[in-house]
């Protein structure tokens, strides 16, 4: 019977190794608890960037739900952030249909009366689709060439399986693929680029499309800074897609096959070291040789600045933020900070870092947000001095930190820069509060 | 079109309701879902979520799941966080996918029950419906469950049936419905817990404030002879404030049929000309007028006030984008089941 919530320290589940993963960390194999720690990440359709928000990622286009009332309830909380409301529509299915099907033949005429509602015609209808029609096994595709005929409008199917979350295509996974799905074929262009993976732009800081400018490439896309459809559509003549979310592989790959498109993949990571090495090999493999000393100083000063301002802390490292958390808890080990406790969802793509952790770390306390257990995680069980992560947060209040969620996108060196300004504001505000 | 919503998001579904008629009482709580609607059902339609610990889990449910119906790996699933959770009873709440799969809940119920040894209730919601109609299910099948002792009347206890943020749109209706009562209001579901529901025999009446719960008032009717009626005895004191100047005009309120209905009492005692009710939720038939509307689709208020030739609309602001020809006075009066906002953030 357990008496508190579950974890494993990092030493442990270094040796059961990666076919050996606790149930306890795996979310198939419990209920899962969806606490305000994990909304973001733990529905489809939840808060943060959910598929009904990322499928409206295409400038100018709508989109219409089909589906129970269920499961568009939550869509009223996405019409403040960027005015969306107004770019959804639903046709919502009752009993009758979610058993046969039968709404199937009325969405070309709700199609139809979406983009006749409009002032101006949309660029595109995407289809949110759920639960109901990956049991039904609807053919989408189908049904979406029809209302293209009835409507006179691209429309493209938007895939929210939650029945499919952890399987080869996931929720996440297929929107991205939907998103750049209307790009047609266009001439290429040489010193064009596009980055792939965010539905948000990174930082304006960033070094990469510095470095990127300093190597020639004039031109280059993101899907958050393409101010029309039009602008979209250029992103077709791009050389190559720089991917910089591995959810955005399946993605690429189409793009690859449809448009002659190759792509390079990058990761975001905050081991300053490792941030360096990456950009030599991207370099290398795009015949380019990047000179990233200023902003490779810029980094390293503001971790250092942080050392000698807070000394040798300690971390609550969560999920909720826009990185990987044990690749992040590796950073700070090295860096010579404390992580007591990391809150997140073990796997094939960083177990190295858990086994790396298990070595700098032995004793750091490894626990999955969505395990049930977590409700009996009294506030601040673990001490730290600072978190990062919006679900750290919510199971330290009172403690400083940064959520680490933004929008705007960190990665490379101003992620690096930019984490730990912003820690260094946050424990300043924290101490005078104190 | 039937089922087509534009300008309006879509109201709180029944699964919704169940969960937050008993989000309070202490059970274990899985919503048969495959993430989705327990998010939505968290993050949205409780606000309770954000400030109270409550067991609200989903099964997880994948589409191997779903297809081949393995019912046992799930209960494998609720008797495991069981262990953790020690909760007085279990509920498992219905949602689009076990109604497209058929799952047997009586089953499920029996098989949960006998590997957990604490009480089941299962509670068939769809997704498709309306939050009152899986509110009032949860609310008849807990006392239907738990009200089994007959105890002597206690003549100042007031049991208050059909409380939730849904229909209040604040957190703290339990504490101002029960203020609002002659002797001891017993807020089921928003203050009052499972003990209170067992001891609902001795309540000299029951009082619904909402649709949601007449089938239960019914049911300790029939089952202790326990009195009951319909009423709302509070209103936020910034809209009473706005009932005054309203003397002589016509009234259209849009809301839950039993706040709606208390709400033209009050009008009406303001020499209101006539007050027209519309609902898109569940009516009761004795407060029914002929003047009263049961909407059906996004189109209807604005049918409704063009036919009643309202001077006053009070409703959730969300109906605003669907009134756009009515250039009367609008008096705003939040249905968290229809907008997600609660009362505090006005």
């Amino acid at each position: 019977m357990a008496e508190q919530y579950y974890f494993i320290t990092a030493a442990e589940l270094a040796q059961k190794g990666q076919t050996q993963i606790p149930d306890e960390l795996v979310g198939n194999k419990n209920l899962i608890y969806s606490s305000p720690a994990t909304l973001a990440f733990n529905s489809p359709g939840a808060q943060g960037f959910g598929v009904k928000r990322a499928g409206l990622a295409v400038p100018d286009s709508v989109m219409l739900l089909v589906a129970p009332r269920c499961c568009g309830r939550n869509t009223s909380a996405l019409a403040a952030p960027g005015n969306l409301g107004e770019r959804f529509f639903y046709l919502l299915l009752d009993d009758t249909d979610i058993v046969t099907g039968r709404h199937l033949v009325r969405i070309p005429d709700a199609v139809k009366e979406v983009c006749d509602s409009l002032p101006k015609p949309p660029s595109a209808v995407m289809i949110c689709i759920t639960c109901v029609d990956a049991l039904l096994g609807t053919d989408m595709e189908r049904v979406c060439r029809k209302c293209t005929e009835r409507a006179g409008v691209p429309v493209e199917p938007c895939y929210m399986y939650a029945l499919t979350r952890e399987g080869r295509l996931p929720p996440m996974v297929q929107v991205r693929k939907s998103v750049y799905s209307l790009l047609k074929p266009l001439p290429k262009r040489s010193d064009a680029v596009n980055i792939l993976g965010f539905f948000t732009a990174l930082r304006e800081d960033c070094e990469l499309r510095f470095l990127l400018r300093n190597a020639g490439v004039k031109v280059i896309r993101e899907l958050a800074g393409c101010a029309d459809f039009n602008a979209y559509l250029q992103m077709a003549e791009a050389n190559f897609n720089i991917v910089l979310n591995q959810e955005a592989r399946y993605a690429a790959a189409d793009l690859e096959k449809r448009l002659g498109i190759p792509s390079v993949e990058l990761t975001r990571l905050y081991q300053i070291d490792k941030v360096r090495r990456q950009y030599q090999l991207f370099g290398a493999a795009i015949g380019a040789e990047f000179d990233d000393a200023k902003y490779y100083d810029e980094a390293a000063l503001a971790i250092e600045t942080f050392r000698q301002n807070h000394g040798k802390i300690s971390f609550s490292v969560g999920e909720w933020l826009n990185g990987d958390p044990f690749e992040l808890a590796v950073a700070l080990l090295r860096y010579g900070f404390e992580v007591p406790e990391i809150f997140g969802t073990v796997g094939e793509s960083n177990f190295v870092w858990v086994k790396k952790i298990a070595q700098l770390s032995p004793d750091t306390r490894i626990s999955s947000n969505l395990s049930p257990t977590m409700m009996l995680y009294k506030d601040n069980e673990v001490h730290c001095d600072a978190f990062i992560g919006k679900d750290a947060a919510y199971y330290h209040p009172g403690v400083p930190g940064v959520n680490w969620n933004t929008e705007d996108q960190p990665f490379g060196y101003a992620g690096i820069k930019a984490l730990f300004t912003g820690l260094d504001e946050a424990l300043r505000a924290g101490k005078e509060k104190k | 079109m039937k089922g087509f919503l534009k300008r309006l998001s879509p109201f709180a579904p029944d699964n919704s309701g169940v969960v937050s008629a008993l989000f309070e009482l202490g059970g274990l709580i899985a919503i048969c879902d495959a993430g989705g609607c327990t998010g939505n059902v968290c993050g949205f339609d409780e606000p309770r979520w954000f400030t109270m610990r409550s067991a609200v889990f989903s099964t997880g449910m994948r589409d191997m799941d779903a297809i081949l119906g393995r019912d046992h790996l799930l209960v494998n699933k609720i008797v495991s966080a069981q262990a953790s959770v020690k909760a007085p009873f279990i509920v498992l709440v219905g949602t689009p996918v076990p109604a497209v799969i058929a799952t047997d809940f009586k089953a499920l119920r029996r098989m949960t029950e006998k590997r957990s040894g604490v009480p089941a209730l299962t509670i068939e919601s769809t997704g498709v419906n309306y939050y009152d109609k899986g509110a009032s299910k949860a609310y008849e099948m807990l006392f239907d469950t738990f009200a089994i002792d007959t105890l002597p009347v206690e003549q100042d206890a007031v049991g208050i049936i059909g409380a939730t943020p849904l229909d209040f749109s604040t957190c703290n209706a339990g504490k101002y419905l029960s203020g609002s009562v002659e002797g001891r209001g017993i807020v089921y579901g928003m203050g009052a817990g499972l003990d209170e529901v067992k001891r609902a025999s001795a309540n000299r009446m029951n009082l619904v404030v909402s649709p949601s719960g007449i089938a239960a008032a019914k049911l300790l009717e029939k089952r202790f002879g326990t009195p009951w009626k319909m009423d709302v005895p509070w209103f936020p004191e910034e809209l009473l404030a706005l009932l005054p100047p309203l003397a002589g005009k016509r009234v259209l309120i849009i809301h839950q049929h039993i706040a709606a209905c208390a709400l033209r009492e009050k009008l009406l005692a303001c020499h209101a000309a006539d007050v027209s009710v519309g609902t898109f939720f569940m009516t009761e038939k004795s407060l029914l007028q002929s003047q009263d509307f049961s909407f059906k689709e996004v189109d209807d208020p604005a049918i409704a006030v063009r036919e009643f030739n309202a001077d006053v609309v009070i409703a959730d602001r969300n109906f605003k984008k669907v009134l756009s020809g009515f250039n009367g006075e609008f008096i705003d009066f939040p249905h968290f089941a229809v907008s997600g906002r609660v009362l505090e953030e006005q």
